[in-house]
């Protein structure tokens, strides 16, 4: 998978703002699998995460008007309507719930709770195992979650400038794994 | 804090990925648009998690792309305002359906009648602004040829004054006490092309049924070089071989086939 010589990103999103079925399918063939390992590390069920991508493809879809270019490229765009969709979903499913009443503090190896094995080896959640403990927590509460700072202040009991400033040095930190 | 500290500092992974606050989000895009160094730095990181993310994508079920097709598919239809109606409809929803069927079909009749008698209206109009314009186009073209042959009159008359062989006969009274006091007339005779051209200078005006005649002495005897109406500019004349002289008198309309009357201007060619 990757990009290849098919589409400049620029001609993509022309091709798919005239609502060019080959672009799109180019677009689908190209980033659905990125995309739907992040569903599936969010939301951690098959099932739910199919019914995720198809809203997010039907979303890109229905949105590209709105997607921006000098905020940054189209997968960051796409990759924040997933995770955005997932989270949500997430949310809605009482997934939430579940996981507050099991209580968050205890919680801190939160990938150790996935029934799913298969999911803890792949994509970002393969590189968060390298972070450490503390540092993991707050990017899967923050990233994979959707906790606001202020929300993982009150869970885990710290300061929000604390939160913030490990949340940073965490990242900082994935991106070098990224390398 | 400076730039570069401010690209280190994590703010460019955490806005990427959606974990900025609404503050945050608007001092980095500010910061971007100020500094090309945060761009660059927002666009790296963009490109790199772009490039693990694809590295570690997972294959979704086959049969979910036919279903998003599909799916958007139908959107597109609605988008471009197609419409599936069903035909089957019970017989109680089929009356009060008809009602309105029949009432909006009531209306479109009526204002179709008013658009057609609103086009056929506008259709008359232009049908009769139309026709203005053909007339206009047609007097048009029946002044451009006439200023095509006076242009055509004009270059030939200009085509005199360039002829190199051209000889200029000014013709000037007969006797002091002759008809003609003050007449004066000239004439331009080609040595090639042997054409006459008269520029009437100075004659009185003839009573209506008399006419002047212009005549080219040769050998002593007048031969008819035409008649003429007196006309601002040359006048082109019969064509004259070789002449010693040529001479104006006034004769009855339509001219003589010799002067029956005496000479009105008259002089000699150079040749």
């Amino acid at each position: 998978m990757g990009i290849t010589s098919t589409y400049t990103e620029q001609e993509l999103i022309s091709a798919l703002r005239e609502r060019d079925n080959q672009a799109y399918s180019y677009l689908y063939d190209n980033y659905s699998g990125a995309l739907y390992s992040i569903v599936l590390q969010i939301v951690q069920d098959t099932e739910l995460a199919n019914d995720v991508l198809q809203e997010v493809f039907i979303n890109i879809w229905r949105k590209i008007e709105t997607y921006d270019a000098s905020r940054g490229r189209l997968f960051t765009w796409m990759l924040n309507i997933t995770r955005n969709a997932s989270i949500d979903t997430l949310r809605s499913k009482g997934y939430q719930n579940s996981q507050k009443n099991q209580g968050f503090p205890e919680n801190v190896n939160i990938s150790g709770q996935v029934t799913q094995t298969n999911i803890d080896n792949i994509g970002l959640t393969k590189i968060l195992a390298k972070l450490k403990p503390e540092h993991r927590v707050l990017i899967e509460l923050a990233y994979l979650k959707g906790y606001t700072h202020e929300e993982i202040a009150q869970i885990e009991d710290i300061p929000l400038g604390t939160v913030k400033t490990r949340i940073r040095n965490a990242l900082l930190q994935l991106k070098e794994y990224m390398q | 804090m400076n730039v570069q500290e401010y690209i280190l500092s994590g703010v460019v992974e955490s806005y990427v990925l959606g974990l900025s606050n609404a503050e945050e989000k608007a001092e980095f895009e500010r910061m971007c648009a100020a500094h090309s160094e945060v761009r660059a730095a927002r666009d790296a990181f963009e490109q790199l998690l772009e490039k693990q993310l694809l590295s570690q994508a997972i294959a979704p079920p086959a049969n979910l792309k036919s279903k998003i097709i599909s799916e958007i598919d139908i959107e597109n239809d609605k988008r471009q305002g197609k419409k599936v109606v069903s035909m089957k409809q019970s017989p109680a929803m089929q009356s009060g359906w008809l009602r309105y069927v029949a009432a909006a079909a009531v209306i479109l009749l009526v204002g179709s009648t008013i658009m057609n008698f609103y086009f056929f209206t506008q259709y008359r109009k232009y049908i009769s602004k139309y026709d203005d314009l053909v007339a206009t186009q047609t007097q048009m073209a029946k002044l451009n040829e006439t200023l095509q042959t006076k242009v055509q009159d004009y270059q030939a008359q200009l085509n005199i004054f360039s002829d190199t062989s051209m000889s200029i006969v000014r013709m000037l009274p007969a006797a002091p006490d002759g008809p003609a006091i003050g007449g004066h007339t000239t004439v331009y005779w080609s040595g090639n092309s042997k054409d006459v051209y008269l520029v009437v200078n100075n004659l009185p005006k003839p009573a209506v049924d008399k006419q002047y005649q212009l005549w080219a002495i040769v050998d002593g005897q007048p031969v008819d070089a035409g008649v003429f109406d007196i006309q601002n500019g040359p006048v082109k004349m019969k064509n004259i071989p070789n002449a010693q002289a040529f001479a104006i008198t006034l004769e009855p309309k339509g001219g003589s086939t010799a002067p029956t009357m005496p000479i009105y201007v008259v002089g000699k060619t150079t040749g």
